[in-house]
C-alpha cells in the first residue's frame, strides 16, 4: 500500500512537468502581454513606459529563458511577483484567495453530502413513491439551473427582500476576529455554498439512488435478508458500502472541480476565490498567477483522484494496492 | 424505524425550503412588502420634516460606497493604475492644487503660485499647519521628495507609469538616466516655499504640479524599487497621507474602511467613516434601494439601463454628468509597414495608405450614414451627448461650433460615394470601388463594454443600408484586439474604441499627432500636427484665448479630415441615498470635498 502511494506520487512529478510545459506554452500563445491591456487605461502614460517595463520583466526575453526562470524559481517554492498587481508576490495573492476557496468548497462539498446521500437512499428504498418523484424533480431542476441565476434568485429574495443572509463577500466587517467571526463567515458561506453545491447534490442523489437499486436487487442482499439481517444492517452493512464506490471516485474530481469551478458562484457573490483570481489572470496576462494556480490545481487533482484510490481500497476489501 | 422517521422529516424540511424559495415571489411576498412600503411611506414625510428642521450638517454617522471590481490593492500614488485605487486615494491624498468647475486650478496644499516671467519657474507657497496622518508636519521636502521619487532612475523598472508629471522638469534625462545624482527639477525654499523648474516655457506647469504627495518621512530612506512592497504602500493602517480620510481597515477585495482624520487641515470632517464595499453589478441596485449601500459614484456609476429603476426609488438622489471620454469608430487611414512594426517604429513617412479609407470623402459619407443620435437615445437611453470633436465637452477648448455636424443622412452620405466613385456596377446591391472591384469594408471591435459590443451591430447595419458592403467581424477579447490594433500590418478598415481623458489638460497631441503611438488610424496631417504643435508652443500659448483659438481651427480640421467618427460621450450617473448630504462632484469626479459630507439620521 505505502509502496503503491510512493510510486502515485513519483509518477505526478513527470505530469506536473509537462502540466507547467502545457500551460505556459498556452499562456504565451495567446496575443498580447500584462502590460497591453494596461495601455489603454490612461493614454496619458507614454506607451514608452510600457515598453521599458517589459525590458525589466524580462517579458521581451526568448520564451525557453523565461520558462527556465520561472520554473527554476518554482522548483524552490518561489513562484515570483505578480506582472498586474504591482508589489505583490504570487504566494502573497493566491494565499488568502485559497483559504476562501477552501472553506466554501469544503462547505458546499459538506452540504452536497449531507442532502444528496439520505435522499438518495431513500428514493431507492421507495422508488416511484411520491418523494422520489419529488427528489428526480428536484434534480433534474438543480442541474438545470445555471449557477448564476440560481446564486441571483437567491439573493434577491433571501438576502434583499427577506435579509437572512448576506449578499455579497466573506465577512460582514474588516478586522473580527474569534468565535464571532468564524459564524459570520458561516452566514456568508450559505449562500454561496447552496449554490455551488446545487448541481452536485442533483448529481449525487441520482448516483446514490441508481447504485444502490442496483445493489439492493442482488444476489447477496437476498441472502442477507433470507438470513434474517434486520433491514438496517443490510442496508448499512452489505448495500451502501457497495453502493459508495462509485460515488467516491465521483469524490475524488470534484475536489479539483470545487476549487476551480466556482468561478460563476464567485462572481456573484463577489467571494474572492481562486476561480475569479485565475480567470482575470488569464484575461489580463498575469502569467506567474497563471501558472501558480494552474499547478496548485494540478497537485490537488492528482492528491485527489490518489484518496479515491485509497478509499476504494477501504470501502472495498476486494481491491487491493501493492 | 427511528432513521426512517428523520430520512421523512429531514426530506419534509428540504422540500419546505425549496417551496419556500419558489412561492415568495408570489403569494409569500406580497404581504410581505406591503409593511414595508408603508412603513417607508411613513418614514419619509417624517425625515423631511426633520431636514427641513435641521439643515445643519451633524457630525458623525457612517455611509458605504459600492464599486464593482476590488482596486488592485497599490494604495501609493507614485505607483497606482487604476481607477478603483482612486476611490481610496482621492480620500486620503492630496496635491499642491486641485480643479475647480470650470477646470482651472484652485489652490490645495499650495495656498499661492507665481510664475517667473520666463515661464520656466514656478513657486508655490504651501500651506501651513498641514501634518500627515501619523502627526509628521508637511513641508516642501515632502514635495520635492515625490518629484524626485518619479524622476529617479529605476522608477519605471519599478511599474511606475506617472513620468507624464516630471519630464518637463529641468534636469529630468540627466537625473533620471543616473548622470547625475542632483534633482534639479523641485527645489525647496524653505519649510513652506517650494520651487518647480522647467527645462523650457511650459504650458501645463500647473497641471505638472497637481501630482498627489506622499511623505517624505515614511518612503525618503526605501529604494524606489522596494516602494511598491513597502507596507506603507500596500496596507491599510500604513497608508499615510494628508487628505480629510484615513485608510484604516481592509477586508482585501471586498470591504476597504476610511475613517476620519480630526485633524484635517482646512476643517474637521463631518462623517465618521467611508465604508467602500466591492459589489457584483446585478446585485448592486438591490443594496441601494434596501439601504445597504448609500451611493454608486466612481468609476462607473448607474448604468444608463438602470436610470429609471434608481429614479423611482423614493430615497436616492440622482446626479448626471458628463463624463470625460468617448467612444469612436476610427478609420485606418494608414497601415504599418511589417518591418516598420517589427521593429516597433512609428515614422509617418513609411506609412502605406488604406486603399479606400484614406478617402476622405468615404470617410465623411459613413458619418453622414450613421444617426448617431439614435444610438444615443436608444444604446444610452438618452444618457449621453453626440459630440464631434475629440477633447472633453467640459473644457474651454472644446468648440462645437468649429465643427461639422455630420447629422443623420443617408442621401447625401450615397450622394458623396457617388460622388467619390463608388457604384454598384454590376447590381448586387452594394457598391464598387472605383476600379469596379468587389469592396467589402471590415468593422473591427473588442470586448469588454457592452454597449460598445451592441453598437457594432447597429453600425454595420447603417453603413450597409447605404450600399456598403460590411463585414462586421467577431469581437475580441481587449488584450489581443490592443495587440491588433497596435501591430497595424493587417487589412482592418474600421475600429471600435473608447478613450476616458484625463481633466488637466485639454492638449489631443497623445492621441491625435501624425507620430504618436495611440494614433490608432495613423493618420497623417500636416496641418493638424501644426496646429497641435503651435497650441502648446511658448510664450503664445500661456494665452489661453491663443490655445483655444489653434484648438478650435484643430477641430474644424479633424472634423473635416475625419480620422475617426465620434461615437458618443456616455453620462456619468451618480445614485446616492439622500441621507447623504453636502456632496458636489467636480466635472472629473464624484468624489470631491468628502469632509464636507454629512448624513441626517
Amino acid at each position: 500500500m505505502y509502496k503503491y502511494i510512493i510510486r502515485r506520487i513519483l509518477v505526478f512529478i513527470p505530469m506536473l512537468f509537462a502540466l507547467t510545459v502545457i500551460v505556459f506554452t498556452l499562456a504565451q500563445l495567446a496575443p498580447g502581454d500584462a502590460l497591453t491591456g494596461q495601455s489603454l487605461a490612461d493614454p496619458n502614460v507614454d506607451p514608452e513606459v510600457y515598453e521599458q517595463q517589459r525590458e525589466a520583466l524580462g517579458l521581451n526575453d526568448p520564451l525557453p529563458v523565461q520558462y527556465w526562470h520561472w520554473v527554476s524559481s518554482a522548483a524552490q517554492g518561489d513562484f515570483g511577483d505578480s506582472l498586474v498587481f504591482n508589489g505583490r508576490t504570487v504566494m502573497d495573492l493566491i494565499e488568502a484567495r485559497f483559504a476562501n476557496t477552501l472553506y466554501l468548497g469544503l462547505f458546499s462539498l459538506f452540504i452536497t453530502i449531507i442532502v444528496s446521500i439520505p435522499i438518495g437512499i431513500y428514493s431507492a428504498r421507495r422508488p416511484y413513491s411520491l418523494l422520489d418523484y419529488g427528489a428526480t424533480g428536484f434534480g433534474f431542476l438543480g442541474l438545470a439551473i445555471p449557477n448564476f441565476f440560481f446564486g441571483l434568485i437567491a439573493i434577491y429574495f433571501l438576502s434583499i427582500q427577506l435579509g437572512w443572509f448576506p449578499a455579497q463577500g466573506t465577512l460582514s466587517s474588516p478586522g473580527a476576529a474569534g468565535f464571532g467571526s468564524f459564524l459570520d463567515r458561516l452566514h456568508h458561506m450559505v449562500l454561496p455554498g447552496i449554490t455551488l453545491g446545487l448541481a452536485g447534490t442533483a448529481t449525487y442523489m441520482r448516483y446514490m439512488r441508481s447504485e444502490v437499486l442496483d445493489v439492493l436487487g442482488s444476489d447477496y442482499i437476498r441472502t442477507a435478508r433470507a438470513k434474517g439481517m434486520t433491514e438496517n444492517s443490510v442496508l448499512y452493512k452489505h448495500t451502501l458500502r457497495n453502493a459508495l464506490i462509485p460515488i467516491i471516485t465521483l469524490m475524488g474530481f470534484e475536489i479539483g472541480v470545487l476549487l476551480s469551478g466556482a468561478v460563476i458562484t464567485e462572481q456573484v457573490f463577489q467571494y474572492p476565490g481562486l476561480g475569479t483570481l485565475f480567470i482575470s489572470s488569464v484575461t489580463n496576462r498575469d502569467f506567474p498567477v497563471v501558472m501558480a494556480i494552474a499547478l496548485i490545481l494540478g497537485v490537488l487533482i492528482l492528491i485527489g483522484n490518489l484518496l479515491a484510490d485509497i478509499f476504494y481500497s477501504i470501502v472495498d476489501p476486494r481491491i487491493r494496492y501493492d | 424505524m427511528k432513521l426512517k422517521k428523520n430520512w421523512i422529516l429531514l426530506f419534509v424540511l428540504m422540500l419546505g425550503l425549496f417551496l419556500a424559495a419558489c412561492s415568495s415571489d408570489s403569494s409569500g411576498d406580497e404581504p410581505e412588502e406591503d409593511p414595508e412600503e408603508t412603513e417607508t411611506d411613513q418614514e419619509e414625510p417624517a425625515e423631511e420634516e426633520e431636514e427641513a428642521a435641521s439643515d445643519e450638517p451633524q457630525m458623525g454617522g457612517t455611509i458605504t460606497g459600492a464599486m464593482d471590481t476590488a482596486p488592485a490593492g497599490m494604495f501609493n500614488p507614485i505607483f497606482y493604475e487604476e481607477a478603483y485605487e482612486t476611490n481610496i486615494l482621492d480620500f486620503t491624498h492630496e496635491a499642491l492644487l486641485s480643479q475647480n468647475q470650470n477646470l482651472e486650478f484652485e489652490p490645495g496644499l499650495a495656498s499661492d503660485w507665481e510664475m517667473s516671467d520666463d515661464q520656466t519657474e514656478v513657486t508655490f507657497t504651501l500651506e501651513e499647519g498641514v501634518t500627515w496622518h501619523d502627526g509628521e508636519p508637511f513641508t516642501a521636502d515632502d514635495v520635492v521628495y515625490t518629484y524626485k521619487a518619479i524622476s529617479s532612475p529605476g522608477y519605471i523598472e519599478a511599474g511606475g507609469v506617472r513620468t507624464e508629471y516630471v519630464i518637463r522638469l529641468l534636469g529630468y534625462e540627466e537625473f533620471n538616466s543616473g548622470e547625475t545624482e542632483e534633482f534639479e527639477g523641485v527645489v525647496a525654499e524653505d519649510d513652506h516655499t517650494v520651487t518647480f523648474k522647467f527645462a523650457e516655457p511650459n504650458v501645463t506647469a500647473l497641471k505638472d504640479a497637481s501630482f498627489p504627495i506622499i511623505p517624505e518621512h515614511i518612503f525618503g530612506d526605501v529604494p524606489i524599487d522596494e516602494i511598491p512592497e513597502h507596507p506603507a504602500s500596500l496596507n491599510a493602517g500604513e497608508v499615510i497621507g494628508t487628505g480629510p480620510f484615513q485608510f484604516t481597515e481592509m477586508l482585501d477585495r471586498e470591504q476597504y474602511v476610511l475613517e476620519k482624520n480630526p485633524d484635517y487641515w482646512q476643517s474637521e470632517p463631518y462623517l465618521d467613516r467611508i465604508v467602500w464595499r466591492v459589489v457584483e453589478q446585478s446585485v448592486m441596485l438591490g443594496l441601494l434601494e434596501n439601504g445597504e449601500i448609500d451611493f454608486i459614484a466612481e468609476p462607473n456609476g448607474v448604468p444608463a439601463a438602470d436610470f429609471e429603476t434608481v429614479e423611482g426609488f423614493d430615497h436616492v438622489e440622482i446626479i448626471e454628468q458628463t463624463d470625460f471620454g468617448y467612444q469612436l469608430m476610427g478609420f485606418k487611414i494608414n497601415h504599418r509597414t511589417d518591418a516598420d512594426v517589427e521593429s516597433g517604429t512609428i515614422e509617418p513617412d513609411n506609412w502605406v495608405p488604406n486603399e479606400d479609407m484614406s478617402e476622405q470623402l468615404v470617410r465623411q459619407a459613413m458619418a453622414y450614414a450613421i444617426d448617431r443620435q439614435a444610438i444615443v437615445d436608444n444604446l444610452l437611453h438618452g444618457h449621453g451627448s453626440v459630440i464631434n470633436a475629440p477633447i472633453a465637452q467640459q473644457f474651454w477648448a472644446y468648440d462645437e461650433s468649429a465643427t461639422t455636424a455630420y447629422e443623420y443622412d443617408p442621401e447625401q452620405a450615397k450622394a458623396l460615394l457617388d460622388e467619390a466613385g463608388y457604384v454598384d456596377t454590376n447590381d448586387d446591391g452594394f457598391r464598387e470601388t472605383p476600379d469596379g472591384e468587389e469592396w467589402v469594408v471590415n468593422l473591427n471591435y473588442p470586448t469588454g463594454n457592452q454597449l460598445r459590443e451592441d453598437s457594432a451591430p447597429i453600425l454595420g447595419q447603417f453603413l450597409e443600408d447605404v450600399g456598403i458592403q460590411m463585414d462586421v467581424r467577431q469581437p475580441k477579447e481587449m488584450t489581443a484586439y490592443v495587440e491588433d490594433l497596435t501591430n497595424d500590418n493587417s487589412d482592418w478598415d474600421l475600429y471600435l474604441l473608447g478613450w476616458s481623458l484625463g481633466s488637466g489638460d485639454p492638449d489631443p497631441s497623445g492621441l491625435w499627432k501624425s507620430d504618436a503611438a495611440y494614433n490608432y488610424g495613423r493618420w497623417n496631417n500636416p496641418e493638424s500636427d501644426q496646429l497641435l504643435q503651435e497650441a502648446m508652443q511658448a510664450p503664445e500659448a500661456f494665452e489661453q484665448e491663443y490655445r483655444a483659438e489653434k484648438y478650435s481651427e484643430w477641430q474644424g480640421v479633424f472634423s473635416e479630415d475625419l480620422p475617426a467618427l465620434l461615437l458618443y460621450a456616455q453620462n456619468k450617473i451618480y445614485g446616492f441615498n439622500e441621507r447623504l448630504n453636502g456632496v458636489d462632484p467636480m466635472p472629473y469626479s464624484f468624489n470631491n470635498d468628502p469632509h464636507l459630507w454629512w448624513v441626517s439620521e
